[in-house]
């Protein structure tokens, strides 16, 4: 518990210190993905504890971020508000749009419940362009940070301040809740509602009430998103903002408290960091999502928490190889994948299409990547990868070695370790 | 009456191409509860692989082949990676398959390029079947309509007649019974999979043809095949169908409404009230012709979630 | 976030900078661009353009003997994106915003310039438009720091209009189709206003939605029903095409008068669907003569392909800014933007269609147009075919301007 303590106040220092540590477009980078821990963290509450799986909360984000807009350029451009209470309207929205989608959605269960969640954003989302006085068109609207209590908002610092304020509030209310009786029935709810309403509880009003939370916490993230940018856009109604929480949240796992935070925060910054240096970074996120999903079903969480558990069984210097030989031979499939994809992109591209014509047949110009030139016919185009990828095989090869002589020099195991023998438990 | 006929033919023909995919998404879902939204992917795929087969055997070769391609594809997505996840619950297969589908397009992408390629309608049935008032119909949209219905008899024959379907419906409706039975229901559920996979290739490479061919094809008929199949029900295959030729004939005659609903309450004597507010009222029906889909989907699950044809819960 | 392929050209001003502090510190051009998501193509087009431009102002010296450099950005296909790199170009020193892919995007980025200049005086930075042709951008949106190198709605519908005429393929009733946002509208808008002096009626007018229709046979129907000479529309990809090709199969005999008709791809696609319709088009390389076919070559030898569709219009819009440049004092080293945007503002050029040239009431750019025809005898053949754009008629920049609209109100700085 203690050490739990620890590492929570570290974290927010850091967070605190960043806008001294960091470029102005990483702060920036840093302001999105808290916007997005938030987001995914807010889903969670609905999907991971209350195991209600919804497909469209990028609406509630969207009213939330709305709802904020139009309460920054009312009175005449000064704010309902001030800038640092801002949120306070995209929690109204969301709250509102939340209790009356969510009594609608709670009516049914499973799957029917998800496409329900799906109908209402679509509907959203097609609506929302023809109505401009509301939402704008496409060019959205705009407004602009008003200064308030001594600070003008004027720099990326103090949006950031603002931003890391209210995530950190909004995290905490989000982390009381689940203390609260109403937390434990959204648990319920996810493990058997049947029995629930055999106790005497109104399953639909608690459904209702936990959708409703979840969707105002959605709405102050879109209203902080609306701070930041200043604008809001019906693209935010979009169904792959919904999918990307969904991603998000399971990347990160829904099981730990902060774990969709965690997913979310990384995948933010991979994309952010990633899509400037190429144009096939599609293709390595999808990559990324599938082998999550398919080796980690408890997610990032839930490897860290199975590295410490190994760490605190076998010691961490009998783990630290083992671990260091995974990262090795992921790092080794990665630079394959790259590889050949940057090749196979370059190859098949319009251009060099073109210029391999001028050449002549037979004759296969250079393609150029990481700054050499590269024979398409040449060994080294394919010898490279081959060697990576065997190298990765290698390490990771050594690496199961290493955990299995580790298992069975220490054969009983405790309970809770989800080890890699055990197939991960049900979403 | 002529004004009407053109467009309920078109919706009828639009409707039948949207069985065509959706048929393959209701049978995966009632037989394994999963909502594989990587399914209009293989609707590209089919399109993709014909156009790229068509060069080299010509196009009656090529839609023979395409489907088949595809549906390897969609037998080794299911016995590598789906089954895999079966096990971790329904979110995780359904976020697998929506990561799929970001991979499938990207690869596309990758290896044809960003812009629509040239799949055109071949010679032999690029001519007007017949005329209606001043217009052509075109006979490549009877082929697709013809091919549609024959796939639809097809499948349904297979169901219900022949002793493989009779393994399926009961691999359906009690998996742990037909594997007592000593069926071998994981390769049925395989089977089931790559068949539907295989329906949807078809569908591409006979409508990739016709309209465009480009790697943006997966997301403009994506959300639409799930609306198609909520509405007639998860697994029902006659639903499908109704589903299908409801929105085909919904979406092509609302186009030709220029009404709104201010004019329908000018009936009543309120329609200027209702221009005075504005907003939703006074949105002409044919601007909102490909937003209706939403709006009975949502319609359909408030009132009768389990679809027009599917199951009662 | 440099691309990998601009590292080199990176690494010199780099490392002039570092030896020597009395040189011009390097002039940064941020590309904030959709490189990836759905509407790719056209944002790698817009970059293929823009680095060819960067490579030619540098060849001819840059700015006062120091290279542009070159910093791309992917907007990740969306305002909110594109509000994350800009703030990620101005962190890395970028001086101009190149955008064109989006009006929506287009939106969101002048409006954040606006605010940024507006907050960080002695930081400013200009955002340069090479497409994104909405009206409000020089409307009620106009700010000073905004410049527009493209054309806009009414301008293209004039041109082909006038075009059509003279080819005598207008007749007297229009029907208007386009798709139901900010830049469809402006072409309804100005195809309803330019009817007078077209001289015909607009028989009927329809929206429709964004990239969401597969099948226009509805719509063709209506177009027959309304016995329309001319379809005219502003819609651009699958839109374009596919309302074409249900226009053909079903036999439609009205002819379409279009602005996007020469995006790579549609000719291809369409096949003979698109003999006899016509384009509104900036840079027409048979009507541009020598010097055109020079450029053509030229291009086609840095980057592998000829010049078209948006590429034309974003190299010189970038050549108009290098023109700007020279006339900026190198002073103590570091680029005034407020004095680029002043020379800017006053700035002309030489193209292969005509003079180019900036209008410092509204910054919208004027510019050349042309209107050709799809059709085989065309000098030039497009996306591989036998077909190509054959001009019909040309318009200098003088002639294919619109005046200035009511709603800017341009707030200059003093």
């Amino acid at each position: 518990m203690k050490v739990r303590m620890v590492l929570l106040a570290a974290g927010v220092c850091v967070l605190a210190a960043a806008p001294l540590l960091l470029s102005d477009g990483l702060v920036n980078a840093a302001i999105s993905m808290l916007i997005a821990a938030l987001f995914a963290c807010a889903y969670n509450l609905l999907c991971g504890q209350a195991g209600m799986l919804s497909f469209g909360h990028s609406a509630y984000f969207g009213v939330g971020a709305f709802a904020t807009i139009h309460a920054m350029n009312a009175v005449d451009g000064a704010g309902l508000l001030p800038t640092p209470l801002m949120p306070l309207a995209g929690a109204l929205g969301g709250l509102l749009f939340g209790f009356a989608a969510g009594w609608f959605s709670t009516q049914r269960t499973g799957a029917y419940f998800a496409m329900i969640t799906l109908a209402i954003a679509e509907l959203l989302h097609a609506i929302a362009p023809q109505l401009k006085g509301v939402f704008g068109g496409e060019a959205g609207i705009s407004s602009m940070r008003m200064p308030a209590w001594g600070w003008d908002f004027g720099s990326t610092t103090e949006v950031y301040y603002l931003t890391l304020a209210w995530v950190l509030a909004s995290l905490a209310g989000l982390y009381l809740l689940t203390r609260t009786p109403l937390g434990r029935l959204a648990l319920g709810i996810r493990e058997n509602s049947h029995r629930l309403r055999f106790l005497g509880y109104e399953v639909h009003r608690v459904s209702v009430l936990i959708f409703a939370l979840s969707g105002m916490f959605s709405g102050i993230a879109g209203s902080l998103q609306v701070l930041s940018n200043e604008s809001a856009n019906y693209v935010m109604f979009d169904t792959s903002l919904s999918a990307a929480v969904v991603l998000n949240t399971y990347i990160g796992g829904v099981h730990a408290f902060l774990g969709p935070a965690l997913g979310a925060a990384l995948v933010t910054f991979f994309g952010y960091a990633v899509s400037d240096l190429t144009q096939s970074w599609l293709l390595y996120q999808g990559v990324l999502f599938v082998l999550v999903i398919m080796f980690m079903p408890t997610g990032l969480a839930g490897l860290l928490d199975l590295a410490c558990g190994s760490a605190r069984r076998y010691g961490a210097r009998a783990v630290a190889p083992a671990a260091g030989l995974y990262v090795l031979a992921g790092g080794a499939y990665a630079a394959a994948l790259v590889f050949l994809t940057e090749l196979l992109q370059r190859l098949f591209s319009q251009d060099y299409r073109s210029l391999a014509q001028a050449a002549g047949a037979g004759h296969w110009p250079p393609v150029r990547m990481f700054g050499h030139d590269w024979t398409p016919l040449g060994t080294w185009t394919w010898v490279a990868p081959a060697a990576l990828i065997v190298a990765g095989w290698l390490c990771w090869r050594a690496a199961t070695a290493v955990v299995r002589r580790l298992q069975e020099a220490a054969p009983a195991m405790p309970a809770g370790a989800a080890g890699m023998a055990s197939p991960g438990r049900t979403a | 009456m002529e004004q009407l006929a053109t467009p309920l033919l078109n919706g009828v023909i639009y409707g039948l191409l949207l069985f065509m995919v959706s048929a393959g998404l209701t049978l995966i879902f009632g037989m394994m509860g999963i909502l594989n939204f990587a399914h209009a992917s293989f609707y590209m795929l089919g399109a993709y692989f014909a156009y790229a087969l068509q060069d080299v055997f010509g196009f009656w070769p090529a839609i023979i082949v395409s489907p088949l391609l595809v549906g390897v594809v969609g037998i080794l997505v299911e016995r590598y990676i789906l089954r895999r996840v079966h096990r971790f619950g329904h979110a995780h297969e359904l976020l697998i398959t929506f990561g799929l589908s970001f991979i499938i397009v990207e690869l596309v992408k990758l290896f044809f390029g960003n812009y629509p390629v040239n799949y055109r309608v071949p010679a032999s049935l690029d001519f007007a079947a017949f005329t209606m008032g001043s217009l052509d119909y075109p006979a490549y949209r009877l082929f697709m309509g013809i091919v549609a219905i024959g796939m639809f008899v097809a499948i349904y024959l297979l169901l219900s007649r022949t002793r493989v379907g009779i393994v399926v419906r009961s691999a359906i409706h009690r998996p742990k019974m037909a594997e007592a039975l000593g069926h071998n229901v994981p390769r049925v559920f395989m089977g089931v999979f790559g068949v539907g996979a295989a329906m949807a290739g078809l569908a591409g490479a006979v409508a990739g043809a016709f309209y465009t061919t480009s790697p943006n094809m997966a997301l403009e008929l994506g959300v639409l095949v799930f609306v198609v199949v909520v509405i007639g029900g998860l697994g029902s295959l006659e639903g499908a169908m109704l589903a299908s030729l409801l929105i085909g004939i919904v979406t092509s005659v609302a186009v030709g409404i220029d009404a709104s609903l201010a004019d329908f309450m000018a009936l009543f004597g309120a329609g200027d009230l209702a221009r005075e507010i504005g907003g939703i009222l006074v949105l002409k029906v044919s601007s909102l012709a490909a937003s209706l889909p939403f709006a009975l989907m949502l319609l359909v699950l408030l009132v009768r979630p389990s679809g027009l044809m599917g199951d009662k819960e | 976030m440099k691309s990998p392929a601009v590292l080199k050209m990176a690494l010199l001003p780099g490392l002039m900078f570092a030896s020597a502090l009395a040189t011009a510190a390097p002039v940064k051009i941020a590309l904030v661009e959709t490189l990836s998501g759905p509407q790719a193509a056209t944002g790698l087009t817009y970059r293929a353009a823009v680095r060819y431009a960067v490579e030619r102002i540098n060849a001819d010296g840059g700015w006062h003997g120091e290279p542009l450099e070159l910093l791309e950005y992917d907007n990740q296909g969306g305002p909110a994106g594109a509000a994350d790199k800009l703030k990620a170009a101005i962190s890395d020193g970028a001086q101009i915003v190149v955008q064109g892919a989006s009006s929506a995007i287009g939106g969101q980025i002048t409006e954040d310039v606006r605010k940024w200049d507006l907050r960080n005086p002695g930081r400013e930075l200009i955002y340069l438009n090479v497409g994104a042709e909405a009206q409000a951008l020089t409307g009620d949106k106009c700010q000073f720091y905004h410049f527009r190198v493209a054309g806009n709605a009414p301008m293209r519908v004039n041109a082909l209009v006038a075009g059509m005429k003279q080819d005598q393929a207008l007749g007297s009733k229009v029907y208007a189709i386009n798709q139901n946002y900010s830049w469809g509208q402006d072409m309804e808008q100005a195809i309803v206003d330019g009817a007078a002096a077209g001289g015909y009626t607009v028989v009927e007018k329809t929206l429709h939605d964004v990239g969401k229709i597969q099948d226009f046979s509805p719509y063709v129907n209506k177009i027959a029903a309304s016995h329309a000479d001319t379809v005219m529309t502003g819609n651009w990809g699958s839109d374009l095409l596919l309302l074409m090709k249900a226009a053909k199969t079903a036999g439609l005999k009205a002819r379409f008068g279009t602005v996007y008709l020469d995006q790579p791809g549609n000719i291809a696609n369409a096949g003979d669907v698109a003999l006899g319709n016509y384009v509104a088009q900036t840079f027409n390389p048979e009507a541009a003569g020598e010097a055109g076919a020079a450029f053509m070559q030229d291009y086609r030898a840095k980057t592998g392909h000829e010049p078209t569709f948006i590429e034309p219009q974003t190299v010189f819009g970038m050549l108009l800014v290098g023109e700007a440049l020279r006339q900026v004092p190198a002073g103590d080293g570091k680029l005034d933007v407020r004095k680029l945007a002043l020379a800017l503002e006053q700035a002309s050029i030489e193209t292969p269609m005509g003079k180019l040239s900036m209008r410092a009431q509204d910054h919208q750019a004027l510019l050349p147009l042309a209107v050709s025809v799809v059709s085989r005898d065309a000098k030039y053949k497009a996306d591989g075919t036998d077909m190509g754009f054959k001009p019909v008629k040309r318009f200098t920049a003088e002639e294919a301007a619109v005046p200035a609209q009511a709603s800017c109100r341009m707030q200059r700085p003093d």
